[in-house]
């Protein structure tokens, strides 16, 4: 267990220097520069400029400046922004993007998980087939449509939530609704399909043979098992959420990673594009790596080594 | 699934499609059944904020708070919040009124400005702001260290190109004085009419020295930052809000009604739209409204639409031939037909425009449009070597990624094809792309588009002098740029304009540039939102605006007759 784990964290190593360095020289390869600007930047400010963060050393000196750097998670300050640093960005749009997927995470096992078992246990009955319907549409209703629908509706019909923003409680809840949507679907689905196989396995038929009561035995015996399915795929489902998502933060205007990345991109903002890929890198390995270990945890037969 | 199954399951499924009707039913209608029939009049809730606080869309994230690097609309807007220059802007016809100065003298020749600072003016810390810093802020701009993106606006000073190009190191050689702490003089190297415009703007706002020496770059920071407008800084959150509080230390506190702003970053016109349906906020400023929206609110008594300083043309790239011949541009430029663009295409909500400066200049009256004249195109193509459009190069109109962009580029390559026969393909980029492409003249014929700094022609005229940075066409004419020159010198207005008359007539002429369409603002401001009005540059002071709970009564007496 001990070596495993130090092995897969040595392993995090080699993986985020070769993310690094292509997105490094990936983004440099894109058109443009971050400094460009509809009107016309002076040149002697643009040279101002791109001295102060170095722009114009040799590209092999700024790579390795950015590699010593980046080794100690400080990335300099954004381009685009030249008042803050890249880290604090990150960190201030990662707690908007994380509390808003913890949310939408936690609804959607909340509710994807027991219209899952649900289903299994009267499968092919109604239940069931309102279970997967909706998960159907939950899973095809892209989120661009979903969000603006809920909008329509609650927002500028009713009047009672907030069409974008994050401000307090109630601002919350429908790009929680909507983020969680496909989510909860998913969630349902797997769930469904991991209980079906184990509610047909040898041991659940002694749990019943042995007179306990159904619940006992759908609860306590298949739901550990049947579920392992969505505990593979909520590591790397965690990674992506957690991280923001682009489409909603954009249609509700929530200040974001997701949001801040995209915008980082176009604008051609260096430090701040290879901040925010190196500490997503880093996040998804970390959370692979706790949904290994989670899953020895769950399943008995499963080993690491 | 039996027959007997499912007709169990239809009262469940009635009363959710009943449920869905009536949710889409209230989307549609939303005022509708309101008591108060006036309000269908306006587009969304009427109900004023709970605090007395003026809330509003600032659009994309400002790159940032420092007013002398700025450069860019929310920037700006951001900087008009916190900082008062010498003069302040009208809030309508944005001709200079008193700001920190109280008065001003300008010397016969036009070269020198003498300002008055009001007395006992102070920092937002308590400080009191003298003529000293004023010339601190101003050479900050200039010196090349500071990097600022605006400093060209101040090289009508004497000496102030050379000290920002790095030619000229002594700064007490500026013209820029200060004889005693309430007196700040300006010397100017030529008779520059728009200099009480900027002295509103931001770039020449005074920041505080104290501040900025003790924090460095980060002095714009909540808790740090020192202003002298009417609001203060209260926090920040990047693409998120800004939030201000009135600021008791400005010196017409008393005439502050707002006890703060709420000022949000958000960039989807759609969300932002939704936002003031919802009443989330009370003002969604010109530019945030989907074009294809437009035609809807504009029933809404909120609307407010008016002429606005920027035109939207084509830039043609004069060194490619055959765009190096004048007659193959004039060809493209007689063959747009700007007035069908405006009215099927924009739906009568931005003007046709057959010149480069917009309207609304005073003392400038332009030259006359360049006509839909499709026979007189295809004569000068035919001189140029192109009779009916043979042997014409396939060649590519460029634009930046947008709906809008496309559609009038459709427009005008069927109108090219159609009129003159040549092959026309488009092409579109993403922004930073589409900027490089056009700054370093890799296109043929590149969507352009400029908005006014300041109320003066020479604003949009000095684009198309050799070698200005914003040229971007490769077109040079010596003609041009001596009448440029010539009337940088002239102190007389009549003659001023007469030569940047005869100056634009020989650039439409030629043609580098082919005008499409004139800008408009489009607003939506609700009825309790007071002292916000249309402006021709979209430039809004906001220190005097208020919240008018009791907006009903003080309604004309025939709308509400309407009922």
């Amino acid at each position: 267990m001990i070596a495993f784990l130090v092995r897969r964290v040595l392993l995090v190593v080699p993986t985020l220097f070769v993310i690094g360095s292509l997105t490094f020289f990936l983004v440099r390869l894109a058109p443009g520069g971050p400094f460009q600007s509809e009107k016309d930047v002076p040149k002697a400010a643009l040279e101002q400029m791109q001295r102060a963060y170095g722009l114009d050393r040799p590209l092999g000196e700024q790579y390795v400046r950015f590699l010593s750097h980046a080794a100690v998670g400080d990335f300099g300050p954004s381009y685009k922004y030249p008042q803050r640093q890249v880290r604090d960005i990150i960190a201030e749009g990662f707690a908007v993007s994380a509390e808003l997927g913890g949310w939408a995470l936690l609804l959607a096992v909340l509710i994807g998980v027991p219209l899952g078992v649900v289903a299994a246990v009267k499968q092919n009955r109604f239940a069931d087939h309102a279970a997967m319907a909706f998960a159907l549409a939950g899973v095809s209703i892209p989120n661009f449509v979903l969000g603006p629908a809920l909008v329509l509706v609650f927002s500028l019909g009713l009047y009672w939530l907030p069409p974008a923003l994050w401000t307090g409680p109630s601002s919350r809840v429908l790009p929680v609704l909507t983020l969680a949507a496909a989510y909860v679907a998913y969630i349902a689905r797997l769930t469904r399909a991991g209980m079906l196989e184990v509610l047909g396995a040898d041991f659940v038929r002694t749990a019943r043979a042995k007179g306990l009561a159904e619940r006992t035995v759908v609860v306590r015996h298949a739901l550990r098992l049947g579920v392992l399915p969505v505990v593979s795929y909520l590591g790397p489902a965690a990674a992506r959420i957690l991280m923001g998502s682009i489409v909603v933060e954009q249609i509700f205007a929530i200040p974001g990673l997701g949001r801040q990345l995209v915008n980082a991109a176009f604008s051609r903002d260096y430090t701040l594009v290879l901040g925010i890929v190196l500490f997503y890198a880093s996040f998804l390995l970390v959370l692979n790596l706790v949904v290994d270990v989670l899953y020895t945890r769950l399943d008995p037969r499963v080993e690491l080594s | 699934m039996t027959a007997q199954s499912r007709s169990h399951a239809r009262p469940g499924v009635r009363l959710a499609a009943a449920l869905v009707l009536a949710l889409a039913a209230a989307a549609c209608a939303p005022e509708r059944d309101a008591r108060d029939a006036r309000d269908a009049r306006w587009f969304g809730s009427i109900r004023p904020p709970a605090a007395n606080v003026l809330r509003f869309n600032n659009g994309t994230e400002p790159e940032t708070t420092d007013p002398s690097v700025m450069s860019g609309q929310p920037d700006g807007m951001i900087a008009r919040i916190l900082f008062e220059g010498l003069t302040e802007y009208d809030p309508q016809t944005l001709l200079p009124v008193p700001g920190q100065a109280y008065r001003w003298e300008t010397s016969a020749d036009g070269l020198t400005y003498t300002f008055h600072l009001r007395p006992n003016l102070v920092w937002s810390d308590g400080s009191p702001l003298t003529a000293h810093d004023f010339v601190w802020s101003w050479r900050r701009v200039l010196s090349p260290s500071t990097a600022s993106r605006a400093a060209a606006l101040m090289y009508p000073i004497v000496n102030a190109e050379a000290f920002n190009k790095g030619t000229l190191a002594d700064s007490t050689r500026l013209g820029l004085a200060a004889p005693d702490d309430s007196t700040f003089v300006v010397t100017l190297r030529a008779p520059t009419p728009w200099l009480l415009f900027l002295t509103s703007y931001y770039t020449f706002v005074p920041v505080p020295r104290a501040c900025i020496e003790k924090h460095g770059a980060r002095w714009t920071e909540p808790g740090k930052i020192v202003n002298n407008g009417a609001f203060s800084l209260v926090s920040h959150r990047q693409n998120a809000k800004y939030v201000f509080a009135k600021n008791p230390k400005y010196w017409a506190a008393s005439e502050v009604k707002l006890d703060g702003i709420e000022a949000y970053c958000v960039d989807d016109l759609n969300t932002s739209t939704n936002l003031y349906k919802a009443g989330v906020i009370d003002w969604n400023p010109s530019g945030y409204i989907p074009s294809p929206f437009l035609p809807y609110v504009r029933g809404f008594a909120d609307y407010t639409t008016g002429e606005f300083q920027a035109t939207y043309f084509y830039g043609v790239n004069c060194t490619r031939p055959p765009f190096d011949d004048p007659r193959v541009r004039r060809a493209l430029n007689m063959a747009i037909d700007r007035e069908a663009i405006a009215r099927d295409l924009l739906k009568g909500t931005r003007r046709a425009w057959g010149r480069l400066t917009p309207s609304g200049y005073p003392g400038y009256d332009g030259p006359p449009h360049v006509p839909f004249a499709p026979d007189s195109a295809r004569a000068e193509l035919a001189r140029a070597g192109f009779p009916g459009g043979r042997g014409f190069p396939k060649f590519t109109i460029l634009f930046n990624t947008s709906e809008d962009h496309r559609r009038i580029a459709e427009a005008v390559q069927a109108m090219w094809k159609r009129e003159l026969n040549v092959p026309v393909e488009l092409q579109n980029m993403e922004w930073a792309s589409f900027q490089q492409a056009s700054t370093t003249l890799r296109y043929d014929v590149a969507r352009r588009s400029w908005i006014g700094d300041y109320l003066d022609p020479s604003t949009f005229l000095t684009l198309l002098t050799t070698g200005n940075g914003n040229n971007r066409s490769g077109w040079s004419d010596p003609e041009y740029d001596r009448l440029l020159r010539e009337s940088e010198r002239e102190v007389d207005p009549v003659k001023r304009a007469a030569l940047l008359r005869t100056a634009e007539a020989r650039a439409l002429a030629s043609s580098p540039f082919l005008p499409i369409y004139h800008y408009s603002t489009h607003e939506l401001i609700k009825p309790y939102v007071k002292g916000i009005f249309h402006t021709a540059l979209d430039v809004h002071p906001l220190s005097r605006v208020w919240i008018d709970r009791d907006w009903r009564q003080h309604e004309p007496i025939a709308s509400g007759a309407r009922r």
